[in-house]
């Protein structure tokens, strides 16, 4: 059997709104393999973003269980908390989430200068190695803001890999990108997949739902369904046959072996 | 180390990003402690320049001046004595007509070893002004009688006066003194010699310069032998001196010195003086020596028992104690006004850091939803307010050496910076970033990762 790397039971989660109660997840019950790649769908307002931060340690369920990797994570407290977020899962964001007045290399390193771990010798070329696998060699001393909205994803995927950690988590990564910007992004995605990484997404589009093996259906709170993609589309394919093909594919797919 | 590193890198960008906002903070600390350091070392080196005159004059030195005496607190143990002394004497002497002791305490602080005449029963309270005058027959006396006391000289002070030599001429300060005057206060000769007893018993008409007047008025010339006038009267010069530099804002070098009986014959008209200069021959027997100059004065000015004497007699201790208490004095209050703009600065320290805090939410949020634990954010902040209070500390010394340097260009003082208020300021200010900071920099901690992100 596989390893369940996470699994939740009952997680409900209620905003509360001055005297207004939202019952913004009523009861998950997930579980997803080491190694899936799993897409969430669900229209505006489902609960897919509460339920990724809820995911991704960001914020905690009102009751329920959640293990990942084997932890309760219910039981940890607000550093154990940080330190999973850390190390443990890479969380991308739909609006990038990247800090302006660093630079691409500021910004990926940000989550090593968390870390402690202390490998100056190696972290340079740590951080080279990261970006050139997002195919941003040239950019490293830009500013986020001097980049496009696909570069800057690209930019918070490398932030995201950089501590090496066993889970992507992204809600609505492609949701601020045009098509083709997008399927660059899923093809990261899937390359990272392929070398062994779990990736979890949102989206409301089943066309980016698609390149994942797995969807899962999420109505008002909770799961209402879930099916397996029998051929996942392939993004790398899709892109030579859309126009103004880029070799940066090709460099991610030859550059970043010994990062993953 | 590499984060402490970053922090300040991370402190130094978001200080950097709004320079007039961040200098407006500091403000407050720059003039804090600008003004600590200024006040510390200009004021310690005006008490080290007043008691540095005062040693050199030496701090057993008294001084005698016509007028009433009002008991001085700091000599209070040598009054006391005296009205011990009167209180026995009146009571064995007069017999049943004696007061309470109380109520003779409360007569002002006098009388003698010559007591026994009865005591005036009737008003001898203060509203009698006694203003005595000193003569020679003074000094005279306090030589022959007093055991104490060593190179008593009278001083008479005659202001500023015309003096001319050759073609030019102005107004000089005079004062008429006796030989002995040197040696009281600290002078020194440069040419010549001062004069001597013989031209003070003679009345001899010559005249020891202060080196201003030197060169003021002879450059290159060797004054001595010179022909000069006073108010007209011909002197020749005898001496000069070297120079004095200044003690309470005045000095000898633009002064000069005739012997006192040819100043009271020739220029003052009146057999006066100002003052008797002395010293005790111990610093020990200060106040011994003031009791022992009160009575041979009072016998010299035949002052009944119980009557107030009509002439003042302080010490030079009690002049540096006083000069030092008044520099204590303004440092303390000029320390306090600097403490309160530290104070007020530290606390415009913590508003700018609260609105740090709100502006950066978002930056908080980013930085703890990739694992920044809330002792990073603490750490990330209070860095940040150290780092400001700091640079405004230094910017601050900055200050206080220019002041200190302004202040030491147009006045005598020498003011040095030394380290300890500089490492103590230093110190303060940290203090102060880390102290007013806390608050912002924990309220930054505890927010959460989720709730910080959503924040626009
Ligand atoms: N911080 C919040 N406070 C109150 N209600 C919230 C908050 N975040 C989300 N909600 C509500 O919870 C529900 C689910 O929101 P969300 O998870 O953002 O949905 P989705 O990402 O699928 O669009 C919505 O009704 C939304 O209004
Ligand atoms: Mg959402």
């Amino acid at each position: 059997m596989e390893k369940k790397i996470i699994l939740t039971k009952e997680i409900t989660k209620i905003y509360k709104v001055g005297d207004i109660k939202v019952n913004a997840l009523r009861g998950i019950n997930l579980e997803i393999n080491e190694g899936e790649f799993v897409s969430i769908m669900g229209p505006s307002g489902s609960g897919k973003s509460t339920l990724m931060n809820i995911l991704g340690c960001l914020d905690k369920p009102t009751s329920g269980f959640y293990y990942l990797d084997g932890i309760n994570v219910m039981d940890l407290n607000d550093n154990q908390l940080a330190e999973i977020r850390n190390k443990k899962v890479g969380f991308v964001f739909q609006t990038f989430n990247l800090l302006p007045r660093l630079n691409i290399i500021g910004n990926v390193e940000l989550p090593l200068i968390y870390s402690r771990r202390e490998q100056s010798r190696a972290r340079k070329d740590l951080i080279n190695e990261v970006i050139n696998s997002v195919g941003l060699a040239e950019w490293i001393k830009h500013k986020p803001s001097e980049l496009s909205g696909g570069q800057r994803q690209r930019v918070a995927i490398a932030r995201a890999l950089i501590n090496n950690p066993a889970i992507i988590m992204a809600d609505e990564p492609t949701g601020n990108l045009d098509s083709r910007t997008g399927e660059e992004i899923m093809a990261i995605f899937q390359e990272l997949n392929r070398r062994g990484k779990t990736i979890i997404f949102v989206t409301h589009e089943i066309e980016i739902a698609k390149h994942s093996g797995r969807i899962i259906y999420l109505r008002d709170g909770i799961l209402c369904g879930e099916e397996k993609v029998k051929e996942p589309v392939n993004a790398c394919k899709m892109l030579e046959n859309m126009p103004k093909l880029e070799d940066k594919i090709n460099n991610f797919s030859n550059n970043n072996s010994n990062v993953i | 180390m590499k984060r402490i590193l970053e922090n300040i890198k991370i402190a130094f960008n978001s200080i950097t990003l709004n320079k007039l906002r961040s200098f407006l903070t500091m403000l407050g600390i720059i003039i804090g402690v600008g003004s600590v350091i200024a006040v510390t070392s200009i004021g310690s080196a005006a008490e080290a320049s007043i008691s540095e005159n005062i040693q050199s004059v030496g701090s057993n030195v008294i001084t005698i001046t016509p007028g009433r005496d009002r008991p001085f607190t700091s000599s209070s143990s040598g009054g006391e004595s005296l009205r011990e002394i009167q209180r026995e004497t009146n009571i064995n002497r007069s017999g049943g007509n004696a007061r309470p002791p109380e109520e003779q305490g409360q007569g002002p602080a006098g009388g003698g070893f010559m007591g026994g005449m009865p005591m005036i029963e009737e008003e001898e309270e203060e509203e009698e002004i006694v203003a005595g005058e000193l003569y020679l027959e003074d000094v005279s006396a306090l030589k022959e009688k007093s055991d104490l006391l060593e190179n008593i000289a009278p001083v008479l002070t005659l202001g500023n006066l015309n003096f001319s030599y050759g073609s030019s001429s102005g107004n000089i300060s005079v004062t008429a003194t006796s030989e002995q005057y040197p040696s009281l206060s600290g002078y020194e000769i440069d040419l010549g010699s001062f004069f001597t007893e013989f031209d003070v018993l003679n009345a001899t008409s010559v005249v020891v310069l202060g080196y201003d007047v030197v060169t003021d008025y002879f450059g290159k010339i060797n004054p001595i032998g010179e022909e000069v006038k006073i108010n007209g009267e011909k002197f020749i010069v005898m001496g000069t001196l070297k120079s004095a530099g200044y003690t309470f804002g005045m000095s000898a070098d633009n002064s000069i010195f005739i012997p006192v009986t040819t100043a009271q014959n020739k220029l003052y008209g009146n057999d006066t003086i100002n003052q008797i200069t002395a010293k005790v021959k111990s610093e020990d027997f200060i106040d011994a020596a003031i009791i022992e100059a009160k009575s041979i004065l009072r016998e010299q000015h035949s002052i009944l028992p119980g009557e107030p004497n009509d002439f003042e007699i302080s010490s030079s201790e009690q002049l540096l104690e006083m000069a030092t208490s008044i520099t204590d004095t303004l440092v303390i209050t000029l320390a306090s006004i600097a403490a309160i703009s530290l104070l007020v600065g530290g606390i415009g320290i913590m508003n700018i850091m609260f609105v740090s805090v709100t502006e950066r939410t978002r930056e908080i949020g980013i930085r703890k939803a990739i694992g920044a634990k809330n002792r990073d954010i603490l750490i990330q902040f209070l860095t940040e307010s150290t780092v400001l209070s700091l640079s405004g500390g230094i910017t601050g010394i900055g200050l206080a050496g220019l002041i200190t340097w302004i202040i030491n260009t147009f006045t005598a003082l020498s003011s040095l910076i030394t380290i300890s208020p500089v490492v103590i300021a230093l110190a303060f200010s940290t203090v102060i970033g880390l102290l007013f900071g806390i608050l912002p920099a924990m309220r930054a901690a505890r927010l959460s990762p989720i709730e910080s992100l959503r924040y626009e």
